[in-house]
C-alpha cells in the first residue's frame, strides 16, 4: 500500500455541448466543487474527451501538482478508459481517477428538472470526491497471451473466423456441438443474394479447415468448464457420445454459436397440418425440381408464405426484433419457386430488403409474378386447416379488402432465436445478452464484436439477427480482434483483485465457499492459518468480501472505506437550503 | 475473375508490411487501428483536412441515442496518437501500381498553407480572419473563416487555409505566434510501398433537389437530414436550437419524407440505402425530445428496422415518443408564401385516402450514393464498381471485403450503405483480411 | 451510535426522499445508463453508486445508509443466472433475508430497502425500480431512529 500523502483533487466538470449543460448548472456543480475536501482545482469545459479537454486534465495535473482526477461527465463504462489514459500520460497512476456520471444517470433522465438535476449532479461529484481522496495507486499488470484461439461454433462465421487466424498464422481449435460442421447455411437451398444454394458455399471453407495445420476440430462436444482471464483461458471440451475430456490452453475466445429458427407452435396452424412448414424446413426438403406436398406427396402449385412469424410482435409469444434475413429469404425463396409453380403469394407487414442486391431480388420476385399482399400488424392473417386443406384468411391494405387462398404449401418465416442452450454458453463465457436474447456486445456502435469480458469476442447470429453475407463479415472482424490481441503478445489485466489481511481472518470459510471461482483456499500452512487469494483466478466480483464476517478482505479500488465514504459525503453534509438556482 | 495491376519489377517473394487506408471515416479508421494493434504501420490518408467522416457530423446515432461526437472522440485520438499509425489528411492518391504485397502509391498531399508541426490548434488565426464563407461541415447553415479547423474536435488540430477564399491579407500569419501559417507552400507527392489497401471512401448524400416537387432548394422550410443533424446538435450553427430558416421560429409540426432517392429504378439508385428509416425515426424522436409539444409525422413507404435493437427503437418512437406514422407517398409540396409553411400531398396507403396536409418544417431524408471521385480511386486502382457505383466484392460469403483486385480490400459505405456498427465490423473485417498479406512479409 | 438523522432540518413539505443505489457494473449500472440514452424519465432522488456485483455488498453498506439518514436503500443487480460472476447476485440475495431481519429488528421499516434484478436492457425496469421505492418511501415519510 502506498504511503500517506495529501490528496490534492482536481475535477473537471464536462458540458458533452448541450448534453449535460443543456440541464444541468454544470457551472455551479464546478464552482461548489472547489470547496470539497482537498480539491484544490475544480473548472468545467466543453468536451473532455476531446483532445483539448484531455489536454487541460495533463496541463492542470501538472500546474496543480494533482494527485486524484475526478471528471463529471457520461458514463464511465464508455470513457473510463479513456481517461484513465490521460491521466497515466501525466504521470497519474490510472487508479486514482475517478468519473462521475451526470450525463446517462442526470441529465439525460431528468431533463425537466434542471434544479434536482443539478443538485444530484453536485452530490454525485461530492461522493466521487470522497472516494477520491481515498484512492490508491495499484500496480499496472501485464500478462502474457496464449496465441491459440478457441472459436465455439461452426457455422459460416465459426468457419471463417477459425481459417482467418489461421492463415494469420495463429494457432485454433473449433469446436462444434453438432456431429457435422456448417452450421444453418449448409443446409439452405435457396441462398439470397447469390444463386448459389449452402453446401456450395459451405463446403470449400470445411475443405479447407480440414486441411488446415494449424486448426483442430473438435466435433460433436461442447465446452464444459472455462476459466482462467484475458490471455489466458483454460477451456475443457466434453465429447457427448463418449464424454471423455480434454483441455486446452487459449488466449482468446470468439463465441460464434449463431440461432435457431423460431419453432412456431400455435401460429398459423403450424404442427396442425403437415403443410404448413416453417422456411427452415422448406429449405430441407430433398433437392429436386418440383416441390411435393409433405401431405400427400401431390406437386404443389399454389404456395404461400408469411413474414414476421414470431418477430416484431413485442408482448406476445413472438419476439420484438426483427429477424433481419427472412424478408430476403422469403423474396429470394419465392421467386426461385414462382418458376415451378403456378401462383406464389407472399403476406408481409413491411418488407426490409435491405441489403446489397436484396432490393433487386425482391423487384425480380414481382417481375415474375410473385403477389406481394401486405397486411396490417394489428390484424394477423388467419389459417384454418379444414380436411386437411389449409386456408388463409387475410384483410389486404392496399386494397381494403378482405382475402382468401386456398395454398397447397404454406411457409412461415420464422425468427431466429438464440440456441436453447444459450444461457449456459453466456454463464460459461460471462457474456450478458440483450433484449433479443442474442450476446451484448461491448459497444452496440463502436464495439459490436467484442464483449465486456476481456478476450471473448462474439461473430455472426451469436450477436444479433443476421444474413451469411454479415455474418462472414463478422467472422473475420472478430478474428481481427482476437489477433490484435495475440499479436502484442501482453496485455494489461485488472488490479482489482481481493486480498486478505491475514491479521483479521477469522478461517471461517464464508468467503472460500462464495467465490464463484475457487479463488480463495485457506493456507493451511500459514501461522496462524489465513484465507488466501490466487490473483490470477480473482475476478475481483468482491462477493467474498461481501461475506466476510471478519472485514479481513481488502477489495482493491473498492474498499469499504470507499464505499462508505461515497455514502457519508451524499448523507452526513448538510444541505444547501437553496438547491440548485439554474 | 481477378486480374493483377500493371506488374513492376521487383524481386518475386518481396512483401511490404505497410498498408494504406483509403478514407478516414468511422470505417477507415477501424480498419487502420486494427491493422495497426497487430504491429504493422498504415497510412491513412483523408482528402478533406480531418479524419471522422460523416459521424462527426451526425447528431445523435440510433438505437441508442448516444451522442456522436461523444463516442467518436475516443475513436479520433487513438487513430492520431497510435504510434503504428501515419495520418495524411488533405490527401489524395493519385497513382498506384503493383499487386498484392506490393503496391508503390504516389499521394499528393495537398497545401494546407499551415505547418502541420507548427499550428497548435490555438485559433487566434480564425478570429482575425476578415472572410467568412458558409461552412461544409455545417451544411453550409453555418459560417467558418477562410482559414479554419472544420469542427472542434478535427483530428489532427491544424488549421487550414481555403486559397478559394483566402483574400491574402496576410492577418493570420501576424496573428500566429508560432509562425505556422505558410502563403508559399506547394503540393507535394510522397511515394509509399505498401503491402495491402482498404478503402474506405463512405458515401455521399443523394441530390434531392433532383425531385422537384418535393421543392427542396426552393423552399427555405425544405431541410435535408444532414443539415436537420446539424441545426439540432448542440455545438452546430444553431447551438442545438431546431429553427426554420424561413424565420427563425420553433417548428411546432415536422414532417419527415423517408426514402427520397432511394429504392427508385428511374434516378438510378434501385438499392435500399438502409440507414435513412433508422436515422429518419432518430431524427423524429429527437425532434419530440427537444420539443415534446411538437408534431412529428413520418411518410415512409416501408420501415426498415432490421438491425439489433432497431425494432425495439421504433416501437419506442410510436409509443413512447409518439411519433406519428403514415405509410404514404408525398406528392406536390407547395409552399404557403405568406407563413412559409409548406402544404403536402400525400397518399395514405393504409388508408388510400389523399389528404392535404400543413407542415411548418420538411425534412428530406435522402439516400446514400458513391462518394464523387470514387470513381477516380476505382480508376486508379483498377477496381470494379457495380451498375450503381460502389465498388464490386469478390464473393458475398467467402471473400465480403476484398475488391476484385487481390490485396485490395474494401469497407465501410464504400460498397454499399451501412449503418455505423456494420462499417465498423467491416473495417475490422478488411483489416483481417489485410494483415494476413502483411504476415507474409516476415515474423511479427 | 445512532443518532437523530443529521439532515432533517427540511420541513415536511418540501422534504424528499434521499435513496441510496448500489447498482452493480455489469447489468443495473449499465440498466441505469441506457434509461439515460433512452430518455426515459425517473425521479431524481436516487443516488447511483457502482460496485463490481451485488455479491460485494455487504449488510453493513445498507445499514450505514439507513444510519447516516437514507430514507431508502436500493440494490439492483443482475437476473439471478445472469450474473457476470455468475453467482454474486445468488449470495446477495441470500444475505437478503437476513439483513431484512436485521433491519426490522432495528425498527426500520424493511419497505425502505428494495432489491431489484434490472438486466443491461431493462431500462425501463430499472426506472420504475427507482419510482417505486421513492413512492413506497414517500409514503413512510422520512427516516426516524427508533433504536439506540
Ligand atoms: C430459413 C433461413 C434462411 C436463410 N437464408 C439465408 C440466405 O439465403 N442467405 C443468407 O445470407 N443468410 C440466410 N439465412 C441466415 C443465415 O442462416 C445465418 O446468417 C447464418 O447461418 C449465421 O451463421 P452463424 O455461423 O453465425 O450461425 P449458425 O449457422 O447458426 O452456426 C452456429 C453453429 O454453432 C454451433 N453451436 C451452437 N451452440 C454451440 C455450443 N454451445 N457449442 C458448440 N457449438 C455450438 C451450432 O451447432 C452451429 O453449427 C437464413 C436463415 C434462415 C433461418
Ligand atoms: C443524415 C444521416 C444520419 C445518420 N445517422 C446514423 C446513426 O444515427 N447511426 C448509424 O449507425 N449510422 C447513421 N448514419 C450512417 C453513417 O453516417 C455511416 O454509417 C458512416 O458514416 C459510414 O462510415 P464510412 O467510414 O463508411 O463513411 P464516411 O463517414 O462517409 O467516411 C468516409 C471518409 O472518406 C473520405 N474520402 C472520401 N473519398 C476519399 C478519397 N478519394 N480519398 C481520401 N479520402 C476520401 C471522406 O472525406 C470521409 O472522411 C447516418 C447517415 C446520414 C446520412
Ligand atoms: S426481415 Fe422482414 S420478415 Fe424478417 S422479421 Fe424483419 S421485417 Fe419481418
Ligand atoms: S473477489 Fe473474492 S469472490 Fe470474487 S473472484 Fe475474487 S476472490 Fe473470488
Ligand atoms: S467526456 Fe463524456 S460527457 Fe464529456 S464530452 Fe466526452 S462523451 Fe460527452
Ligand atoms: S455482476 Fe451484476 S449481480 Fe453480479
Amino acid at each position: 500500500m502506498s504511503e500517506v500523502e495529501t490528496p490534492r483533487i482536481g475535477v473537471f466538470v464536462c458540458h458533452c455541448g448541450h448534453n449535460i449543460a443543456g440541464v444541468v448548472d454544470v457551472d455551479k456543480v464546478a464552482e461548489v466543487a472547489e470547496d470539497m475536501p482537498y480539491v484544490v482545482f475544480s473548472t468545467h469545459e466543453m468536451f473532455m474527451c476531446a483532445d483539448s479537454g484531455q489536454e487541460l486534465i495533463r496541463q492542470k495535473i501538472k500546474e496543480h501538482n494533482l494527485n486524484r482526477v475526478v471528471v463529471a461527465s457520461c458514463s464511465p463504462r464508455m470513457h473510463e478508459p479513456t481517461f484513465r489514459r490521460v491521466v497515466e500520460e501525466a504521470d497519474l497512476n490510472r487508479y486514482l481517477f475517478e468519473q462521475v456520471n451526470l450525463r446517462e444517470h442526470v441529465s439525460w433522465c431528468h431533463m425537466r428538472q434542471p434544479v434536482e438535476a443539478t443538485e444530484k449532479a453536485i452530490d454525485l461529484v461530492r461522493m466521487s470526491v470522497a472516494r477520491a481522496a481515498k484512492l490508491e495507486a495499484l500496480p499496472i499488470k501485464k500478462v502474457e497471451v496464449t496465441p491459440r484461439t478457441l472459436v465455439v461454433g461452426s457455422g459460416i462465421a465459426g468457419l471463417t473466423a477459425a481459417l482467418d487466424i489461421a492463415d494469420r498464422g495463429f494457432e485454433v481449435v473449433i469446436v462444434e456441438k453438432d456431429k457435422v460442421l456448417g452450421g444453418a447455411v449448409a443446409k439452405w437451398t435457396h441462398l439470397f443474394p447469390s444463386d448459389q444454394i449452402g453446401e456450395q458455399v459451405i463446403e470449400p471453407l470445411i475443405d479447407r479447415i480440414m486441411r488446415h495445420e494449424k486448426i483442430e476440430v473438435v466435433r460433436d462436444s461442447k465446452v464444459v468448464n472455462f476459466e482462467g482471464y484475458i490471455g489466458n483461458f483454460e477451456v475443457t471440451i466434453q465429447n457427448n457420445p463418449t464424454g471423455a475430456e480434454r483441455t486446452y490452453k487459449v488466449g482468446t475466445v470468439i463465441v460464434a454459436t449463431g440461432f435457431e429458427p423460431f419453432r412456431p407452435i400455435g401460429y398459423y396452424g403450424y404442427g396442425e397440418s403437415p403443410d404448413v412448414v416453417t422456411l427452415a424446413e422448406l429449405q430441407e426438403m430433398p433437392r429436386q425440381y418440383e416441390l411435393f406436398k409433405p401431405s400427400d406427396g401431390k406437386p404443389v402449385k399454389k404456395i404461400a408464405f408469411i413474414g414476421c412469424v414470431g418477430s416484431r410482435e413485442p408482448g406476445t409469444k413472438g419476439h420484438e426484433h426483427c429477424s433481419r434475413h427472412c424478408c430476403s429469404a422469403v423474396a429470394k425463396a419465392a421467386s426461385d419457386l414462382r418458376q415451378r409453380c403456378d401462383e406464389v403469394l407472399v403476406l408481409y407487414q413491411d418488407i426490409r430488403t435491405y441489403g446489397r442486391g436484396h432490393e433487386e431480388m425482391h423487384r425480380l420476385a414481382r417481375g415474375r409474378n410473385v403477389i406481394y399482399s401486405k397486411f396490417p400488424p394489428d390484424q394477423k392473417p388467419q389459417v384454418t386447416i379444414r380436411k386437411g386443406k389449409v386456408r388463409l384468411n387475410w384483410f389486404d391494405v392496399l386494397s381494403e379488402d378482405h382475402l382468401q387462398f386456398e395454398p397447397d404449401l404454406l411457409v412461415l418465416a420464422s425468427a431466429m432465436v438464440p440456441p436453447s442452450d444459450i444461457e449456459e454458453t453466456a454463464n460459461l463465457f460471462s457474456l450478458t445478452r440483450s433484449a433479443d436474447g442474442f450476446f451484448n456486445p461491448e459497444h452496440i456502435k463502436l464495439a459490436p464484436l467484442t464483449t465486456h469480458t476481456a478476450g471473448i469476442m462474439i461473430a455472426g447470429a451469436a450477436q444479433a439477427a443476421k444474413n451469411a453475407h454479415e455474418s462472414a463479415i463478422d467472422a473475420s472482424g472478430a478474428a481481427a480482434k482476437a489477433v490484435g490481441l495475440m499479436a502484442r503478445g501482453k496485455v494489461e489485466i485488472e488490479s482489482t483483485v481481493a486480498q486478505v489481511i491475514p491479521e483479521l481472518c477469522s478461517t471461517c470459510y464464508t468467503c472460500v465457499s462464495a467465490c464463484p471461482y475457487g479463488a480463495i483456499s485457506i493456507d493451511k500452512d500459514a501461522k496462524p492459518q489465513a484465507a488466501r487469494v490466487t490473483e490470477a483466478k480473482c475476478h475481483g466480483c468482491g462477493t467474498c468480501a461481501g461475506g466476510c464476517p471478519s472485514s479481513a478482505i481488502v477489495m482493491l479500488h473498492s474498499t469499504d472505506d470507499q464505499i462508505l465514504a461515497m455514502v457519508e459525503a451524499y448523507l452526513c453534509t448538510p444541505q444547501e437550503v437553496t438547491g440548485g438556482n439554474a | 475473375m481477378t486480374q493483377s495491376m500493371d506488374y513492376v519489377e521487383t524481386p518475386k517473394k518481396y512483401v511490404s508490411d505497410n498498408a494504406l487506408v483509403i478514407g478516414g471515416g468511422v470505417a477507415g479508421m477501424q480498419a487502420a487501428l486494427d491493422i495497426a494493434n497487430q504491429g504493422y504501420k498504415v497510412y491513412l490518408v483523408e482528402k478533406t483536412p480531418s479524419i471522422g467522416g460523416r459521424m462527426a457530423a451526425i447528431d445523435k446515432t440510433f438505437p441508442t441515442l448516444d451522442c456522436s461526437a461523444c463516442i467518436l472522440t475516443p475513436k479520433l485520438s487513438e487513430v492520431a496518437r497510435h504510434p503504428n499509425i501515419e495520418l495524411l489528411t488533405y490527401s489524395e492518391v493519385e497513382k498506384a501500381t503493383g499487386h498484392e504485397g506490393n503496391f508503390t502509391i504516389k499521394i499528393r498531399r495537398k497545401a494546407r498553407y499551415v505547418h502541420e508541426d507548427k499550428c497548435s490548434g490555438c485559433g487566434e488565426c480564425a478570429q482575425v480572419c476578415p472572410v467568412e464563407v458558409p461552412a461544409e461541415f455545417e451544411e453550409k447553415i453555418g459560417f467558418r473563416k477562410a482559414i479554419y479547423l472544420p469542427f472542434p474536435q478535427a483530428t489532427p488540430a491544424v488549421y487550414t487555409i481555403d486559397m478559394d477564399t483566402c483574400i491574402n491579407c496576410k492577418r493570420c500569419a501576424k496573428t500566429c505566434t508560432r509562425g505556422a501559417i505558410d502563403y508559399e507552400m506547394k503540393d507535394k507527392v510522397v511515394q509509399l510501398n505498401v503491402g495491402a489497401i482498404v478503402v474506405a471512401t463512405g458515401y455521399k448524400l443523394f441530390d434531392v433537389s433532383v425531385y422537384p416537387r418535393l421543392g427542396y432548394g426552393r423552399y427555405q422550410n425544405v431541410i435535408n437530414a444532414m443539415e436537420y443533424e446539424r441545426l439540432i446538435n448542440a455545438a452546430g450553427p444553431t447551438h442545438g436550437h431546431l429553427i426554420r430558416i424561413s424565420d427563425g421560429k420553433t417548428p411546432k409540426d415536422i414532417g419527415f419524407i423517408q426514402c427520397v432517392g432511394a429504392r427508385d429504378v428511374n434516378k438510378g439508385v434501385p438499392y435500399c440505402s438502409r440507414v435513412c428509416c433508422m436515422y429518419g425515426v432518430k431524427n423524429a424522436v429527437m425532434a419530440r425530445e427537444h420539443d415534446p409539444e411538437a408534431k412529428v409525422t413520418i411518410y415512409y413507404a416501408d420501415i426498415r428496422a432490421f438491425g439489433k435493437g432497431f425494432e425495439e427503437f421504433y416501437e419506442m418512437a410510436k409509443t413512447r415518443f409518439g411519433v406519428n406514422f403514415v405509410k404514404g407517398r408525398v406528392g406536390e409540396v407547395v409552399e404557403d408564401s405568406e407563413t412559409k409553411d409548406l402544404i403536402i400531398e400525400v397518399e395514405d396507403i393504409n388508408t388510400a385516402q389523399l389528404e392535404e396536409v400543413r407542415h411548418d418544417l420538411l425534412v428530406i431524408c435522402p439516400g446514400l450514393q458513391p462518394p464523387d471521385g470514387l470513381e477516380t480511386i476505382a480508376k486508379v486502382l483498377k477496381l470494379e464498381q457495380s451498375e450503381d457505383g460502389y465498388l464490386d466484392i469478390e464473393d458475398t460469403f467467402s471473400a465480403p471485403v476484398t475488391t476484385t483486385i487481390p490485396g485490395v480490400f474494401t469497407c465501410g459505405c464504400a460498397d454499399g450503405p451501412k449503418d455505423i456498427p456494420d462499417s465498423v465490423t467491416a473495417g475490422s473485417a478488411a483489416a483481417m483480411r489485410a494483415t494476413i498479406i502483411l504476415s507474409k512479409a516476415g515474423a511479427k | 451510535m445512532m443518532t437523530e438523522a443529521k439532515a432533517t432540518i427540511v420541513t415536511e413539505n418540501d422534504w424528499e426522499p434521499r435513496i441510496v443505489a448500489y447498482c452493480c457494473n455489469w447489468c443495473s449500472y449499465a440498466g441505469a445508463d441506457l434509461a439515460g440514452t433512452s430518455r426515459i424519465q425517473y425521479p431524481p432522488n436516487a443516488r447511483i453508486l457502482r460496485v463490481n456485483c451485488t455479491g460485494r455488498i455487504k449488510p453493513e453498506f445498507i445499514l450505514a445508509a439507513l444510519d447516516m439518514g437514507a430514507d431508502g436503500v436500493l440494490v439492483s443487480g443482475c437476473h439471478p443466472g445472469d450474473c457476470h460472476y455468475t453467482s454474486g447476485n445468488l449470495k446477495a440475495r441470500a444475505r437478503w433475508a437476513l439483513m431484512e431481519q436485521v433491519i426490522e429488528q432495528a425498527g426500520v421499516n424493511p419497505k425502505r430497502v428494495r432489491l431489484q434484478w434490472a438486466s443491461a436492457s431493462e431500462a425501463q425496469i430499472f426506472a420504475d425500480g427507482v419510482r417505486a421505492l421513492v413512492e413506497q418511501v414517500k409514503e413512510l415519510g422520512p427516516i426516524v431512529r427508533e433504536w439506540k
